[in-house]
């Protein structure tokens, strides 16, 4: 009936005809699409989001603080050490990670923090101060004394991954103070408890305040949309990417709770770039910007984390600061107007500057070249996705005083030598390397004159010859046949020419170019005479010398004589694995970065032990030191008294390349090993000596540092004789003048000297007398 | 006896403390020379006109001697955080968990590296755990440090004598037996 109806002509024609029926086609097959669409990213949505797993980068720790009776810290230097791990002063203690300085005593409210032998709780304590350091730490309201108090260590960086960067420390919605999320929702998502993904009122109030403003001033996403676009989206700005955002936005909130939504957003958002690395992330943004744990954040600092999220490379706190000031203030007043801090509270909080900390950020990326370190000892142990994914924890042997002492003196130093020579600024390096004694652990590394710059490490990746540093190990070699050599075994200082293996010809001068004819063999070594010790290592032979290397932690040696003069590349870190096995008596302990690994939960992984191998004889090695105290007492390296506290003994051992292109020190006292390269990085002769050179920073660490002096204890197989210097045989009260050198037992000197009065009552002395 | 020695100790221990600040002083011979190792021949020197001849003595290796060597920690300068870390360690060695022990022990050395019965603990930790050879080396340094105090060195002679024992070296577990028992009869002879 209705087909017979008249109709305008319009409707009649076929073509119009074909082209509804294709119309209505094309919105059936269109809609049928876009169904299979949602269906296919409903799927997508749920399996995707499911299968979040967050880039957790491995979070490396320094060694922690330990505060005892006796330790020698003043109140001072707590309160830097304090404030370096983002402890804030004031009036009372607030919670965590506050202090208040008292007279004579510091009142701590400590951090909680899960160590590998034990979880320490919060604890408020009052540490008391005497005139050698700590005198006494007390539990608050308690008559309980603390033998040890161990402090929270500091955050030094994270092994993210090299491809994206990205880098974060993951935060549980129920950790989080309140006021971030309610301050999150206030500023980017008014109605995100209330809207279903998209929000249609959001997008009307964006529009509209986007119109009145004549620019872009509000954006209409709602965090479920933002989340969406971070995980899985490209940041593209097409119709179709945000139909698809919008579209899985709904399909999210559908499957997945408002709170696993926020706790998702927390975690992702990205809130800034520092180099290479990405900080996502509100947990790693805190530490990032405030150096402290997101739940000690205060209301301004909350904003400011709140108020970049805007845009981070625009808002950036430590560029912008004027534009993120004012969008941090705007912040407040929001939270303000809406009940969540108080008036009082508002406007003490717009009063404060931003409270970011300078540099690359509290402890993360601050120790570039001891992270490094950390990163090639940890490659050889785990997987590369281990460390990225995992968020292992990794604890370390770095000390940050003793850190910051090395950098001090690296940074000033290096560019004061540099200008006493008149060298084009820029041109001279340093790196230098500091361990214990007893324990095998690397306390600092510095890899360049820039501490902060994460380039090249010339403290490890860098092997330039190390001249004299070399020395001690012939001598050592020699004074290991005890039948053979002792310290005043008198060394032929003569000229020498050698055949090398190519046919040259080797003539090695002394550094004087004089010839100084028979020494002692521990003056040779004090004074650092080349020809005397080509001769002395001739005569026990490479093999031996590369043997004693060997056994001190080191076997890339060339079995060159130009090996006895240092003819060796080596890093910094090499010669501090050499040193440190004399320093410790010939105990062999590899040098280890890394303490222990736990996981993400705080259980332990792995820990890994001191390891020590008794590798090196014990008396030779005590003679060796003597010999190297004498470098210091009395041979090249003199100066250092200068500097160095009186009455503490220390040994070490200058090293100088050829043409002067690098200056080398090397030495120790009871528990510090440092070692100090100074060079170019084009090789280039710098006209510095290892003494006029590396020996000053050293000697100024050293002091820095409070170093330990060496206890001249000899072991028990090492007999001190007084001798006469003259001759080198026993003295006794009829000489004037003598040393007591240390001598192997059973080879000792078995003649008095000429002077003694043992010697006088013989007949030739008795006729000597008479003709006097 | 025994109580004497331990006096003779102690008194020892607070002499060599003013002496020095710091490890223990073997200057000041208070107490008594205990039998000795036997002694190591001494070839004849090159005569050199004009020189006395020295006569070596009979003894070359260092005798044994109760001296004023500290018996334990508690006697020895370790202040107390190193004391109640080592305390701590050993009442984890006793509860058997020896790992525990261990880092607690490296805490210790952190603090003062010196100690012969830190690192005696730490060899006897390491021992608990099965690693010998840490066992060993650990008890070498602690001798080391010991500085021929006999109380220390009769300790370590028995761990690597047991550290030994636990490799398979039947022979150099007998022998450092043997050391620890000459040790121990030279003290319970004073």
């Amino acid at each position: 009936m209705a087909r017979k109806k008249p109709r305008s002509g319009f409707f009649q024609s076929p073509l119009v005809r074909w082209l509804l029926i294709g119309l209505g086609l094309a919105l059936s097959v269109g809609l049928l699409l876009f169904t299979l669409f949602l269906v296919k990213l409903d799927g997508d949505v749920r399996t995707r989001f499911a299968g979040v797993r967050w880039v957790l980068p491995a979070q490396v720790y320094a060694a922690p603080l330990e505060v005892y009776p006796g330790a020698s810290l003043s109140l001072d230097q707590l309160r830097h050490e304090l404030d370096r791990l983002g402890y804030r002063a004031g009036d009372e203690l607030v919670g965590p990670g506050t202090y208040i300085v008292g007279k004579g005593s510091l009142r701590i409210d400590t951090r909680a923090f899960a160590f590998w032998d034990a979880a320490q709780p919060e604890q408020r304590v009052e540490v008391q101060a005497d005139d050698k350091g700590i005198g006494g730490v007390r539990v608050m309201g308690s008559d309980q004394s603390l033998d040890l108090l161990r402090f929270d260590p500091m955050l030094i960086g994270s092994i993210y991954p090299s491809h994206s960067g990205e880098d974060r420390v993951l935060v549980k919605l129920s950790e989080v103070p309140p006021l971030l999320p309610q301050t999150l929702i206030l500023v980017e998502d008014h109605n995100f408890y209330s809207h279903g993904g998209v929000s249609l009122r959001g997008i009307f109030r964006a529009a509209f305040a986007n119109l009145r403003a004549g620019h872009t001033v509000q954006g209409a996403s709602t965090l479920t949309q933002q989340l969406i676009k971070n995980l899985f989206l490209s940041n593209e700005r097409t119709a179709k990417r945000k139909i698809t955002e919008a579209s899985m936005a709904i399909l999210l909130e559908r499957h997945v709770s408002k709170d696993e939504i926020l706790e998702a957003y927390l975690n992702e958002v990205d809130l800034g770039q520092d180099g290479p690395r990405a900080v996502h992330g509100f947990g790693l943004a805190s530490q990032y910007y405030f150096n402290k744990p997101l739940n000690e954040l205060q209301p301004h600092e909350i904003a400011m984390l709140v108020a970049i999220v805007k845009g981070p490379s625009q808002y950036n706190p430590r560029r912008a600061v004027k534009l993120v000031t004012e969008r941090r203030n705007l912040v407040l007043k929001m939270m303000a107007d809406a009940g969540n801090i108080t008036p009082d509270e508002y406007q003490e909080a717009v009063q404060k500057p931003l409270g970011v900390v300078s540099g690359s950020g509290g402890g993360a990326a601050r120790y570039p070249a001891f992270v490094d370190l950390v990163r090639k000892q940890l490659a050889g142990l785990y997987q590369e996705a281990d460390l990225t994914n995992e968020g292992l924890r990794i604890f370390t042997t770095l000390d940050p005083r003793v850190q910051e002492a090395l950098e001090n003196r690296i940074s000033s130093d290096v560019p004061e030598l540099e200008k006493s020579r008149r060298m084009v600024e820029g041109t001279l390096q340093g790196a230098g390397v500091v361990t214990s004694v007893e324990g095998g652990e690397v306390l600092a590394v510095v890899g360049g004159r820039d501490a902060r710059y994460a380039g090249f490490n010339r403290a490890i990746d860098t092997r330039r010859p190390i001249g004299s540093l070399a020395k001690p190990f012939t001598y050592l070699t020699a004074l290991e046949q005890p039948d053979k050599y002792n310290l005043q075994t008198p060394l032929d200082d003569s000229p020498i020419d050698l055949k090398l293996p190519n046919g040259q010809i080797w003539s090695p001068k002394n550094y004087d170019r004089q010839l100084h004819g028979e020494v002692p063999l521990y003056m040779a070594l004090a004074k650092s005479y080349n020809l005397a010790t080509v001769h002395l290592g001739l005569d026990v032979g490479i093999g031996k010398v590369k043997q004693t290397f060997a056994a001190a932690g080191f076997d890339d040696v060339p079995e060159l004589p130009s090996a006895f003069l240092g003819a060796i590349d080596m890093s910094p870190l090499d010669v501090a694995q050499i040193y440190s096995t004399i320093a410790s008596s010939g105990y062999l302990t590899p040098l280890l970065a890394i303490r222990a690994v736990l996981t993400k939960d705080g259980q332990p992984l792995n820990r890994y032990a001191f390891k020590l191998k008794h590798t090196l004889p014990e008396g030779p090695v005590y003679l060796t030191t003597w010999a190297m105290r004498k470098v210091i007492e009395l041979g090249t390296a003199h100066w250092a008294t200068s500097v160095l506290p009186a009455g503490q003994i220390y040994a070490g051992k200058t090293g100088t390349t050829e043409d002067l292109r690098d200056s080398w020190f090397s030495g120790f006292g009871s528990d510090r090993v440092a070692v100090i390269w100074v060079g170019r990085d084009d090789n280039k002769p710098t006209g510095f000596e290892g003494a006029t050179g590396a020996l000053r920073i050293w000697g100024k660490l050293m002091r820095d540092l409070n170093a330990k002096g060496i206890e001249p204890l000899p072991p028990a197989d090492v007999e001190e004789v007084a001798v006469d210097p003259l001759s080198g045989l026993r003295a006794d009260p009829g000489c004037g003048e003598t040393v007591t050198v240390p001598f192997i037992r059973s080879a000792e000197p078995q003649q008095y000297a000429p002077c003694a009065n043992a010697s006088k009552s013989t007949p030739l002395n008795w006729i000597k007398s008479i003709f006097k | 006896m025994r109580r004497t020695a331990a006096a003779v100790a102690v008194a020892g221990a607070l002499l060599s403390g003013c002496a020095t600040e710091e490890g223990e002083s073997s200057t000041t011979s208070t107490g008594s020379v205990l039998p000795a190792a036997p002694a190591a021949g001494a070839g004849p020197g090159a005569i050199i006109p004009g020189a006395g001849t020295y006569i070596p003595p009979a003894v070359t290796q260092p005798p044994i001697t109760t001296q004023n060597y500290p018996h334990t920690i508690q006697d020895t300068s370790a202040g107390p955080a190193v004391l109640s870390l080592y305390k701590q360690a050993q009442g984890a060695r006793a509860a058997g968990h020896s790992d525990q022990a261990e880092a607690l022990l490296e805490r210790a050395v952190h603090i003062d590296g010196r100690n012969p019965f830190v690192w005696q603990a730490l060899a006897g930790a390491h021992m608990d755990l099965g690693h010998s050879d840490q066992a060993e080396s650990a008890a070498q340094k602690s001798t080391s440090l010991a500085r021929g105090n006999p109380y220390v060195e009769a300790g370590n002679w028995r761990l690597i004598a047991a550290a030994r024992q636990a490799r398979g070296d039947s022979g150099g577990a007998v022998q450092a037996q043997a050391r620890a028992d000459d040790i121990a009869r030279a003290l319970a002879a004073n």
